[in-house]
């Protein structure tokens, strides 16, 4: 249409399926518990959750093994967010503070840190158990 | 004409019940429309309903420099003179509650009340961005009144050409269905005619291209940026109402016929199927006036609301209204 | 004009900000109105400083690289890139061929999601919608590029000094491709919607007009000097990373659409001009991608001594998607800089506001506001806060207080 060049892609799209990613159910159900036990149960169905890309940098992974307590890693964190225990000679990994970027990861000489691909991370307290990994 | 208050006032509590329903589900129905044509899932069809219960729980903040009876009467007087105009117009195959009380020219009168009433409630917010959004809701009335009183005038001179009297009547006019007098040149004439109408409709609801008076991303609500809690929700209630009144003149001017009685169906199951055709009527209008229209169009200046109205609309409403002249005039020689 | 003075000359003023729906970003707005005419301009920027050069100044340039990713959530490889750049000329290290390439091509990609986020947010401002929710679903093949390519959707972590962190491989280029082939088909469908259609004519074409030699005057950079008829485009004029061995012309308005005239309209055209140019040249790149390191130094505990050791000052400039961003960088032998300064390229635009919204209506301020594409966290540098009251310092403030210190060390 002269003019209103945008009208035939609103009609076309009227009839198409949305482009949004669909949450994991349609619509928000009463009860998330109520919804997620009769996913369980088999009776109701879920939206898969989008894939997160190859090298994604999630939640971060430390094995606590591997680490020899060269401290390297806290010279590069950019949001100090990693915190060395004298006592032990291991790391502590402040997941609040940690910004993501992975750079412990290529410093680290025994490869004792990784990220994960988890980030359904928020809570209300800092220094839950999710928050610190050690 | 009813005869009786009681009758009267059960008709009209009635009306106003089902012209609430009815508004909601109509902007419910906007928004799926819109956010599919948008590519998008959008809210369930309740959600309005959801909106204005919420709404209604919320706390009601007059601002410090407002000025509170008006501001608090404002949003009264534009629901209850929304909910008014349709006691005047048919719905369905019922006459209207108070036929014969008024004509179109009233309606067309009462029609002004709600935005009036808006205006008078964006003046008393006391915000520098109501009271921008209130002079330009002035404006935009102004702008679309003109085209509007040439689609009213084409049709009701049409009628009265014929020798019908009371032509401005609502009655008249479902009992003379206006294309059954035309040519295939007024017939050209009412369409465009009708056209102009659909296009007045959005700027009635202040929907986009002509929301200037609310412009989101300018005004930031413009004129109902002070509202909130229950004046809020009298005023989404307005606009769901004013939704149906508009759509239900559109039908009366341009569709009044009655399916039923065509089908030689009468009783219940006319009355029924009268409603339902009128409800699928109102909801395409709605459609194509609000939701079609403000999907595909960016927001105009408040200069050039002006201009489409009082000059490509006026235009094309008075040479719709000279197709229907002539039309008459060669009908006659 | 201050807002006091502005409220005697004028009937009415409209404040816009800190927060409002016009801004996607807080800046304050004074507007001394007559009826719906923009009289008098004024705006306060200055609403969301967070110091991250202070933060700098106490880390190494290993973890500052990652900071700058954080300055804007849109040019999350421009600052990281600048600053690389100009920490790397201190150090005296030559970034491998291969990974000025990967910088190159991820450069371009911002490129067009920038871009393409603005044609968005513009539609939005003039009202509308359905072409904001249009551009940004595109957009995001973009972003799911960029994601597949760094890891992240918006702070990539993928420039290192000496390099990058992540190498592009056959399979991840075959994707490249593909975005691109999606992008080129759809560059005439997105050139008819945002040209062709007549209320954005309506409302951008004559409408926040910039001249060219205001243009010159007050400095601007990016595609707000092109629409303005500037030819200037740092890829062009001081090429960095692969842009040497490509061929990038500054885009200006094409005089098929009226030549530039410096209004929102030309600021549309070149920016669109400008994604077409992106795929252009990440093809280029992607055709002549050279083999080797991605990095100077792939051990870290080495690169961290020897940009301890460095010591100079360094400057690092790049055309981000709104113009040009500078870093400057002194580095004196410490393990942190002695000097870090941020001059993103919204800084240079801000000032053309002012002669962009002088007599122009209420209802084109959002639009004309948006055309500059304003990145103000990325801008905020300078705001002082003592006992309760906030400042922004002005260059006469700063030039006094300099003179003020420079007679007390004389005493």
């Amino acid at each position: 249409m002269a003019g209103l060049p945008l009208l035939p892609e609103l009609v076309r799209q009227l009839f198409s399926r949305p482009a949004t990613n669909a949450f994991p159910s349609r619509h928000l159900p009463p009860s998330i518990t109520g919804f997620l036990a009769k996913v369980a149960r088999g009776e109701a169905t879920i939206h898969p959750p989008i894939p997160t890309p190859p090298k994604f940098r999630g939640k971060i992974v430390y094995d606590r093994e591997a680490c020899i307590g060269c401290s390297l890693c806290l010279r590069v964190c950019p949001a100090h967010a990693i915190e060395f225990i004298p006592e032990t000679k291991r790391v502590r990994i402040y997941v609040t503070q940690c910004i993501f970027c992975s750079q412990c990861n290529d410093v680290c000489p025994k490869n004792a840190l990784h990220m994960s691909h988890e980030f359904l991370l928020a809570t209300e307290d800092r220094y839950a158990e999710s928050q610190i990994v050690e | 004409m009813i005869e009786t208050l009681p009758a009267l006032l059960a008709g009209a509590v009635l009306v106003a019940a089902f012209s609430i329903i009815i508004g909601l589900l109509l902007m419910g129905f906007d928004r799926i429309v819109a956010a599919r044509m948008q590519a998008r899932i959008g809210p369930p069809l309740t959600q309005p309903f959801t909106d204005i219960r919420k709404l209604l729980a919320k706390e009601n903040v007059v601002p410090e420099n407002a000025i509170p009876w008006l501001f608090n009467l404002a949003p009264i007087i534009a629901l209850a003179s929304a909910i008014t105009i349709l006691f005047y117009l048919p719905i369905g195959g019922f006459a209207p509650v108070l036929s014969g009380g008024g004509d179109l020219i009233l309606v067309m009168y009462l029609l002004t009340l709600p935005a009036l009433a808006l205006v008078a409630g964006g003046f008393a917010s006391g915000s520098p961005y109501a009271t921008v959004g209130a002079q330009r809701e002035m404006v935009t009335m102004i702008a679309y009144e003109f085209p509007l009183a040439i689609v009213v005038v084409a049709i009701a001179w049409r009628l009265a050409a014929a020798g019908i009297s009371l032509p401005f009547s609502l009655a008249t006019i479902e009992a003379n269905p206006v294309w059954g007098l035309v040519g295939p040149l007024g017939a050209i004439g009412l369409l465009i005619l009708l056209i102009v109408l659909l296009i007045v409709t959005p700027a009635e609801l202040s929907r986009v291209p002509f929301d200037t008076p609310e412009a989101e991303t300018e005004l930031a609500g413009g004129i109902l940026v002070e509202y909130s809690g229950k004046n809020l929700a009298l005023f989404s209630l307005t606009q769901g109402v004013k939704t149906v009144a508009m759509a239900s003149l559109v039908v009366a001017l341009f569709f009044p016929y009655r399916l039923a009685a065509i089908a030689g169906i009468s009783g219940f199951a006319g009355a029924v199927i009268d409603l339902l055709v009128y409800i699928v009527l109102i909801t395409l209008v709605a459609f194509i006036s609000v939701s079609v229209i403000r999907v595909a169009m960016a927001r105009f200046r408040i200069n050039q609301v002006v201009s489409v109205y009082w000059i490509y609309l006026a235009i094309a409403g008075l040479a719709g209204l000279l197709l229907v002249m002539v039309d008459q005039i060669m009908g006659v020689v | 004009m201050s807002a006091e003075k502005a409220k005697k000359t004028v009937p009415y003023t409209v404040p816009i900000g800190p927060v409002h729906p016009a801004l996607k970003e807080p800046v304050m707005f004074t507007f001394g109105m007559e009826g719906e005419i923009v009289r008098t301009v004024d705006f306060a920027p200055g609403q969301t400083h967070r110091g991250i050069e202070w933060m700098g100044m106490r880390r190494n340039p290993v973890q500052i690289v990652h900071l700058t990713d954080r300055i804007c959530g849109i040019c999350g490889i421009v600052h990281s890139l600048s600053f690389a750049r100009a920490v790397e000329q201190i150090a005296e290290i030559e970034v491998p061929e291969r990974a000025d390439y990967i910088r190159t091509i991820l450069h371009e990609l911002e490129r067009i999601q920038s871009h393409l986020l603005w044609a968005g947010v513009a539609a939005h401002e003039l009202g509308f919608d359905s072409l904001f929710y249009l551009a940004w679903r595109v957009r995001e093949q973009s972003m799911d590029l960029i994601e597949n390519l760094t890891g992240n959707r918006v702070n990539y972590g993928i420039v290192q000094i000496g390099g990058v962190r992540r190498d592009i491989s056959d399979e991840q280029r075959a994707l490249v491709e593909k975005g691109l082939d999606y992008y080129q088909g759809l560059l005439d469908q997105m050139a008819t919607l945002f040209l062709k259609d007549s209320t954005i004519l309506m409302r951008c074409r004559g409408h926040g007009i910039l001249s060219g030699d205001d243009a010159r005057l007050l400095c601007t950079v990016g595609p707000t000097a092109r629409a303005s008829g500037l030819n200037m485009d740092v890829r062009q004029d001081y090429p960095y990373c692969a842009y040497g061995d490509l061929d990038v012309k500054a885009i200006l308005p094409p005089p098929e659409t009226g030549g530039p005239q410096g209004d929102v309209y030309d600021r549309i055209i070149v920016r669109l001009l400008e994604v077409g140019q992106s795929i252009g040249i990440i093809r280029q790149c992607l055709g002549q991608l050279p083999a080797g390191e991605i990095l100077w130094e792939p051990k870290m505990a080495k690169l961290l001594s020897v940009l301890k050791k460095a010591e100079g000052e360094g400057i690092g400039r790049v055309e981000a998607p709104r113009g040009e961003c500078m870093h400057y960088v002194k580095m004196a032998g410490k393990e942190a800089p002695d000097s870090w300064k941020v001059k993103a390229s919204s800084y240079s635009n801000l000032m053309s506001w002012i002669p962009m919204l002088q007599g122009e209506q209420l209802a084109d301020i959002p639009i004309i506001v948006a055309s500059i594409d304003p990145c103000l966290s990325c801008t905020d540098r300078v705001a002082v806060t003592r006992n309760g009251q906030s400042d922004i310092l002005t260059k006469e403030d700063l030039t006094r207080l300099s003179r003020e210190k420079t007679r007390r060390m004389m005493q």
